[in-house]
């Protein structure tokens, strides 16, 4: 699937993005299938405002996002939530995970919520991967903000998908376990031959990007 | 589990966290009492209109009617002419007519002992034996014989025994004793006695009358009087509602009337009315409120968990499958409530049935047509106050 954004300008902030120049608001931009891009966005260059509207739950902008050349916003409820279950995934900078869950009933949900393509087992392989199988089934509540991060990182991989949106996916990782996170993210994107958007502060390598953008 | 039991067992962990127990509690809770307010409501309602209408009720005092011309002193004829009882047959509140056929001959009664001895002269009327709240094997008489049952009204034999009796030393007398008890009837036929012999066979509450069988009366008025035709000045009506207005303004505008007492009845039955007819609509009060509660709970219960279902939304449940999800988490619950009022009302039926059945007033055993369609439209209303503002929170 293309993603395309075309003279993309969030409203709240439209005088503000207007007077700088981005690589991305207010111009026309193709990702191509299977890209991995890497967008670099320092403090309030709205890469959280990016990600929340190319997966549609902002509507408060002016241009187009576009899926395979159809607008987003032509899209409804269902058709939308078809997409988020077969074709985007997504991990949020501010993680969104169900508090009165366990860490696994958080990721089986996931897992569930379409026709699985993996068994259940591969949550623990993934979880032994980045190290949280000891609270799997602790309320995903009360893990602190690192467990949680892997947590969802490990929800946004147990489902289909052909673009992984990546809102700051590290932020309260350490060096250590962010190589097992990306070495994990890696593999499965490779796997299924996918395409991801990565948003963080500052330049990094830690995968082999296929472009990197300025916010 | 496979995937949907799966997927199920979470949507249900996590609308369940999110709602509370005891909000789930309490709403149920209201709910049930209001569904009992409501449909008890209903069944009274009609168990009152076939306690009133009812075939097995319908045979009581209230609904025949003896009506006369009001006797006032300025009219020598109080009888009622053809044409007056015509016009009372097209009447849409009388069912039928019965007319009261009273003797053109003169009659005694005396008895037959020296222990107890009467005499007295008397009359006879009757009616057809539709119109007699009286029902025994002896009511009849066939042509040629001379016993004569008669049918006396319950206030001649309390006048006697409370009366009477007392005052003149006598002994007061059962039901039983009286019906035992022969009574010399003599009838002048050209002033020579022809002797029958009486015996009572019933006390009457309806008809205030000394009664004999029709076909004896008929016979007697033709063998042993002299005038033709006698006019009556009596009928009996059998009425669906001696209550209704109509029938008493006619008797008015007709300068008839009838037995106090019944008219006193219908106007406790008008207030009767009034309060069935305000605890109905106090019943109808109570479900709008009930569904309000109910749907305000849902809407609140909704509310408490739209964080989840706006997350849920954003990790891809479809919309459509998660209204359906939650459709189905509601459903079971009002159907069990209201399943479980309606087989508590149908026990309180089945026990007011046979309180009432010793007390002589017949309704049904089981539940009306009435309460269960209420059940089921209430059901149907619930079902779309919790398919509308699931949807609203979904779409919003």
């Amino acid at each position: 699937m293309q993603i395309q954004l075309h003279e993309l300008v969030p409203i709240p902030l439209k005088e503000k993005f207007l007077s700088r120049s981005s690589d991305l608001w207010n111009t026309t931009v193709s990702f191509s299938p299977k890209s991995w891009i890497k967008i670099v966005a320092p403090s309030g260059t709205g890469k959280t405002t990016l990600m929340n509207t190319i997966y549609k739950l902002r509507h408060d902008y002016s241009g187009n996002v576009l899926f395979d050349n159809k607008d987003i916003k032509t899209i409804n409820g269902d058709e939308m939530a078809l997409l988020r279950q077969q074709k985007v995934s997504i991990i949020f900078q501010d993680l969104r995970l169900f508090e009165n869950l366990t860490a696994r009933e958080n990721i089986e949900l996931s897992r569930v919520l379409q026709k699985p393509i993996y068994e259940a087992d591969v949550i623990d392989e993934m979880a032994e991967r980045l190290g949280i199988t000891p609270i799997l089934n602790q309320r995903a509540g009360i893990c602190s903000y690192g467990e949680q991060q892997r947590i969802a990182i490990i929800r946004a991989l147990v489902k289909p998908f052909e673009w992984l949106l990546m809102d700051e996916p590290f932020s309260h990782l350490d060096i250590a376990n962010t190589e097992k996170a990306v070495a994990l993210i890696s593999d499965e994107c490779t796997k299924r031959n996918a395409g991801f958007l990565l948003t963080d502060l500052d330049e990094d390598h830690l995968f082999n990007y296929s472009n990197t953008y300025r916010l | 589990m496979n995937q949907p039991q799966l997927l199920n067992a979470l949507l249900k962990k996590i609308i369940r966290s999110g709602i509370g127990k005891g909000r789930y509690i309490m709403a149920a809770v209201g709910l049930s009492i209001a569904m009992l307010l409501i449909l008890s409501a209903v069944q009274i309602q009609v168990n009152y209109n076939e306690l009133l209408y009812g075939k097995n009720n319908r045979d009581s005092i209230a609904n025949f009617l003896v009506l006369n011309k009001v006797i006032n002193g300025n009219s020598r004829d109080n009888t009622l002419s053809k044409e007056l009882i015509e016009d009372l047959k097209k009447q849409p509140f009388v069912e039928e007519i019965g007319q009261l056929t009273s003797s053109k001959f003169k009659v005694s009664a005396q008895s037959p002992s020296e222990n107890l001895p009467f005499y007295t002269d008397l009359f006879f009327e009757s009616v057809p034996d539709e119109f007699l709240d009286v029902k025994s094997d002896q009511w009849k008489w066939e042509m040629g014989s001379t016993d004569i049952p008669l049918i006396i009204p319950n206030q001649f034999l309390d006048l006697y025994n409370f009366g009477f009796a007392p005052s003149q030393g006598l002994p007061q007398l059962t039901p039983g004793l009286v019906m035992a008890l022969p009574i010399v009837i003599n009838v002048n036929y050209q002033g020579l006695p022809i002797k029958f012999t009486g015996h009572v066979v019933g006390f009457s509450d309806r008809i205030s009358s000394v009664l004999v069988p029709d076909n004896f009366l008929k016979m007697a008025n033709k063998q042993f009087s002299n005038t033709t035709e006698a006019r009556p000045s009596r009928v009996v009506i059998k009425t669906k509602d001696p209550g209704n207005p109509q029938l008493v303004k006619y008797l008015k505008d007709n300068g008839l009337t009838t037995d106090a007492d019944k008219t006193r009845f219908s106007k406790y039955r008008k207030i009767v009315n009034t309060i069935v007819g305000a605890s109905s609509a106090t019943g109808v009060v109570m479900l709008l409120f009930a569904l309000l509660v109910f749907s305000l709970f849902i809407q609140l219960t909704i509310a408490s968990t739209s964080k989840e279902i706006n997350l849920l939304i954003t990790i891809g449940a479809a919309p459509r499958q998660l209204q359906t999800f939650l459709m189905k988490q509601y459903l079971p619950l009002n159907i069990i409530i209201i399943f479980t009022s309606l087989l508590v009302v149908a026990l309180g039926q089945f026990f007011l049935e046979s309180f009432l059945r010793s007390q002589n007033m017949f309704i049904s055993q089981w539940l009306s047509f009435y309460t269960i369609a209420t059940a089921l439209i209430i059901l149907v209303v619930l079902w779309l106050v919790n398919y509308f503002t699931i949807k609203k929170y979904i779409s919003s």
